[in-house]
């Protein structure tokens, strides 16, 4: 009991491990570390799938019947691997390239889409697979019962519950780790890598027991091979049909067997891995059945007569007392039912919902498929589904088929099912001519053939198949015999069945083939499938032969200009040395020729011009993307371009204005000149005769004199006036001022300004109105300063303003940050072409009313500027408006 | 206008030395498994009874002795084509 407890732990242990390696595995590869978990190491590894339980337990089990037959299974994927160069390499391309998820899918992709295809072989892989799960579930039973019968033996009823945990066991796994995400590509680094792990175990565990009977048992390589010659094994006798007929069947299976294809193909990550493949894969089969035949004969040896050889890779160690290698061989086995279970559910599983369920769900869903997660949970679902499904079909057909001789020989049968796929598949890839209706007719003939000579007879005489019709043939026909079509007879069942269903499946695939016409769709894909090297080169390249150079030369001349085009065409011919002016358009050429376009059009915009004049290469999503691409980068800079011109006609036309402005402005200087002139002129004439008047008069009466005197006096102030303003702006302007900062009232500094400039008031009274309460606002600033720029406006106001009732308005508006004064008054304001000039120096509006030297508002704006406000003129519906703005810095809001 | 000669896809007929070289190696590639068959077709014309018949253990040798040849011969043509596989290969069959 002890032995089997400890089996128990030992395997639950390493189902843990499996499902940590597995976790782990996702894991890293979620973190994008996949370099490692993509090795063409663990790709090789996980290639053993292949060697399942059945080759594990039953190789050696062969070999002690059959003697060397056993070689078969692994000689035929050898040479499938060493033909990687022109089969698997193409078959991987293909498989990549249409993005095929199972070998279902290989095939309805290549005959146009079939779902009835795709649905076809799906079935037939169910059909084939299932009993091979029962199988596993068997021969881990088979081994759990060895360790048992040590102790206390395994009740029926506990292997049947055995069976069912394993497989629910297995289930699990495979839900968790093979439906992970709904990869487009299929891969799943998880199982990947814990099937790449259990390889070595096999490996290492069928290595321990051959090593330890070899040298343990046997005494030595020579002394073993000595009583291999001197055994049961004697002389080589091996069937010759069974021989040559299995090396086929092994090597077509292992192309379509789903777990296989599934590794091989739709895992694989990196075309290059199958470089390293091609020999490693056929070493790890030479290794694995490198020790079969020594266990076999060492256990023909010493097992007791009638002793299961299925299981010698177990009994052996165990009669030799050797339980820790017992262990590890059946650590071995597990492995390989386990990892067989786990692939074959999740290729099986993908091909029953994409080719089954899901064509059915869609079909029954009344709205269709319009909303994407709802399918991909919906698949996802179907997927787990049918792994439970599987499985569980699995371990239906192993309690009800429980005779365990039954089971042996399936696996054969179950090869010889799914190599009917092969004709299709092969056909598919290198003959254009294979159409869809010829692979349906090849497949049924063939699916028919088996189904009647092999796989129905393979449950046992009278089961499925009554007696009459195997004793008299269908219908009573001697011909339709399951064992002897055509009365043939004496051939080996097995090679009876692949025989006539291979001949009826090529056959009507051919046949079926040549007579039927291929839908667009299907003659497309035959192209796509079968020149694929041509399709779906890596680098963007050329394969010449189609091009239509004088088409090349027309498109070329009109982007290139004609005699950049003749001459590089002319070129490329010399050096070809062509006679004629033309080239031919070899790849070199075309490619060269693409380069020079693509300076000129952009490189995926010329691959796609050349593509369509040479027709050789379908253009590719990949290639309108980059055109997308290219296109939208034009764009892109051609609006950078628009941006730039934009800013600099906004840039030419703030130059022509102020150029404009400045024109203006030197006009006005030499008015002005003329004007100051004037002005000073005026004065000193006046100044100048009435000083020569009083000078020269002798006899003035004294009122005279006093008259002429204030005369002088007066126009010597005016003059004096002119000079203080001039001299005051060039002040201001050149930032020597000092302020003379100081707190008052906005109001103190009005009424300074409004009694100021009511001096010397003569003629029309300005009204002035103002709001007091209003102007109660605290300042901090240079006062005075203040005031002479409200002066200058209200003055301003009085001198201009041509309203028959002169009124001004000063208005004063407190707001957040700033504290803005208005002085409006009612005459006609200021022409819209002066507004701009206002502030300038020596601007006056009209020249008539010559009241000061034009200097008062340049003043006034240098002033406010060095306060830190502004004064500006802001247009009104009627009269002239000017506003002053001071920053709040300045303004306190008083008590 | 085009001659027949000129047409677009007319093959050269020599290359450098190297490319022959590089076909050379491929076509080894192709006919590796057909030596392989042939070789483990041998023991189908085995004697299977009478004089002459091989004893288990030299046929165990030869067929693992052809299995080592075949994995050594895949080993050395996949080195060498390890540059193949990234370009496309040619048309030439």
């Amino acid at each position: 009991m002890s032995t089997l407890n400890l089996l128990i732990a030992v395997c639950t242990a390493y189902v843990f491990f499996l499902f940590f390696v597995a976790f782990a595995a996702d894991r890293l590869a979620l973190q994008g570390k996949k370099a490692w978990l993509r090795s063409p190491l663990i790709y090789t590894l996980s290639l053993s799938i292949y060697c399942t339980a059945w080759t594990f337990y039953g190789a050696v089990g062969s070999a002690a019947r059959n003697g060397f037959e056993y070689l078969t299974i692994y000689l035929g994927p050898t040479l499938v691997m060493v033909s990687w160069w022109w089969l698997l390499r193409k078959l991987i391309r293909i498989g990549r390239t249409q993005k095929i998820t199972s070998i279902a899918d290989l095939i309805s992709s290549r005959y146009g889409k079939s779902s009835l295809l795709a649905a076809g072989v799906t079935i037939l892989a169910v059909i084939g697979t299932t009993p091979y799960i029962a199988l596993q579930l068997q021969s881990v039973t088979l081994s759990f019962s060895v360790f048992a019968a040590q102790s206390d033996g395994l009740a029926p009823q506990d292997q049947a519950r055995l069976g069912l945990w394993l497989s629910m066991g297995l289930a699990v796994f495979t839900v968790l780790f093979g439906t992970r995400n709904l990869d487009a590509k299929e891969r799943h680094d998880g199982v990947v890598m814990a099937i790449a792990v259990e390889a070595v175990v096999k490996l290492v565990a069928l290595l321990s027991v051959g090593i330890f009977v070899v040298w343990g048992g046997a005494g030595g390589l020579t002394e073993a091979l000595n009583r291999i010659d001197a055994s049961e094994f004697g002389e080589w006798h091996t069937d010759r049909s069974r021989w040559a007929g299995l090396i086929f069947l092994s090597a077509a299976a292992f192309l379509c067997l789903p777990r296989t294809f599934q590794v091989l193909v739709v895992e694989n990550d990196d075309e290059s891995h199958l470089r390293t493949a091609s020999w490693a894969f056929p070493l790890y089969l030479c290794l694995i059945s490198l020790f079969v035949v020594p266990i076999a004969m060492v256990g023909l040896d010493i097992m007791p007569e009638g002793s299961n050889p299925d299981l010698f890779v177990l009994t052996v160690p165990l009669a030799l007392g050797e339980n820790g290698l017992a262990m590890l061989s059946f650590l071995g086995g597990f492995s390989s039912a386990t990892s067989m279970v786990i692939v074959a559910a999740i290729a099986l599983s993908t091909m029953v919902s994409n080719h089954i369920v899901m064509p059915i769900w869609l079909q029954l869903r009344p709205s269709g498929a319009s909303v994407s997660g709802d399918v991909r949970a919906a698949v996802l679902m179907a997927r787990r589904i049918s792994i439970v499904g599987v499985v569980m079909l699995g371990y239906l057909y192993f309690r009800l088929s429980s005779g365990g001789e039954a089971l042996a020989s399936i696996g054969l049968v179950a090869f010889c099912g799914l190599a009917q796929v092969l004709p299709a598949m092969l056909g598919g890839m290198f003959w254009r001519g294979a159409t869809r209706m010829g692979a349906f007719a090849g497949l049924t003939a063939g699916f028919a053939t088996w189904l009647y000579t092999l796989y129905l007879p393979s449950f046992g005489v009278g089961t499925i198949l009554p007696m009459a019709i195997i004793d008299n043939g269908l219908f009573g026909l001697e011909w339709l015999k399951p064992d002897a079509l055509f009365g043939i007879s004496g051939l080996d069942q097995l090679m009876h069945a692949l025989f006539w269903s291979m001949l009826f499946n090529v056959v009507a695939f051919v046949t079926v083939s040549l007579v039927t016409f291929p839908s667009p769709l299907e003659r497309l894909q035959a192209a796509q499938f079968v020149n694929i090297f041509e399709h779906s080169t890596n680098a963007r390249s050329w394969s010449g032969g189609t091009a239509q150079t004088e088409d090349l030369m027309v498109m070329a001349q009109r982007i290139l200009g004609a005699a950049e085009a003749q001459k590089l065409f002319l070129r490329h011919a010399r050096r070809q040395g062509a006679r004629g002016d033309l080239p031919a358009p070899t790849p070199d050429f075309l490619e060269s020729l693409e380069r020079e376009l693509g300076s000129s059009v952009g490189a995926a915009t010329a691959h796609a011009m050349v593509g369509q004049i040479t027709g050789g290469m379908a253009i590719s999503v990949e290639d309108l993307m980059a055109v997308a691409d290219e296109t939208a980068q034009m764009l892109e800079y051609s609006a950078r371009l628009k941006e730039q011109s934009e800013v600099l006609s906004r840039t030419a036309l703030e130059l022509r204005n102020a150029n404009q402005k400045l024109t203006r402005l030197s006009i006005q200087k030499d008015a002005f000149l003329s004007q100051i002139s004037h002005e000073l002129r005026t004065p000193m004439t006046s100044i100048r005769a009435f000083s020569e008047i009083l000078r020269d008069t002798d006899q003035m009466n004294s009122d005279d004199q006093s008259r002429y005197a204030s005369i002088i006096h007066d126009e010597a102030q005016r003059l004096t006036r002119l000079l203080d303003d001039l001299l005051d702006l060039s002040v201001v302007e050149n930032g020597q001022v000092n302020l003379n900062m100081r707190e008052g009232t906005l109001r103190d500094a009005l009424d300074r300004a409004v009694s100021s400039a009511a001096i010397g008031e003569d003629g029309a009274q300005l009204k002035i109105e103002r709001d007091s309460a209003k102007e109660e606002i605290l300042l901090h600033t240079d006062l005075d300063r203040l005031s002479q720029v409200f002066i200058n406006l209200i003055a301003n106001a009085r001198k201009y303003c041509d309203a028959a009732e002169p009124h001004l308005v000063i208005r004063v508006m407190q707001e957040v940050d700033r504290v803005v004064i208005d002085f409006h008054d009612n005459g006609s304001g200021i022409a819209p072409e002066a507004v701009d000039m206002i502030f300038e120096k020596f601007a006056r509006v009209s020249d008539q009313k010559a009241g000061g030297a034009g200097l008062g508002l340049a003043i006034c704006r240098q002033v406010m500027t060095r306060l830190g406000g502004s004064v500006d003129y802001v247009p009104a519906s009627r009269g002239a408006n000017f506003r002053v703005v001071l920053p709040y810095s300045t303004a306190m809001a008083a008590q | 206008m085009i001659r027949a000669t000129d047409r677009p896809g007319s093959p050269t007929v020599f290359h450098e030395r190297r490319t022959y070289r590089r076909r050379r190696v491929m076509d080894a590639a192709r006919v590796t498994p057909i030596l392989a068959l042939i070789l483990w077709s041998l023991p189908l014309i085995w004697p299977q009874s009478g004089e002459g018949t091989v004893s288990s253990a030299i046929a165990l040798i030869y067929i693992f002795a052809v299995w080592s040849g075949v994995i050594l011969l895949t080993w050395g043509l996949s080195r060498q084509l390890a540059n193949e596989m990234d370009e496309p290969p040619d048309s030439e069959p």
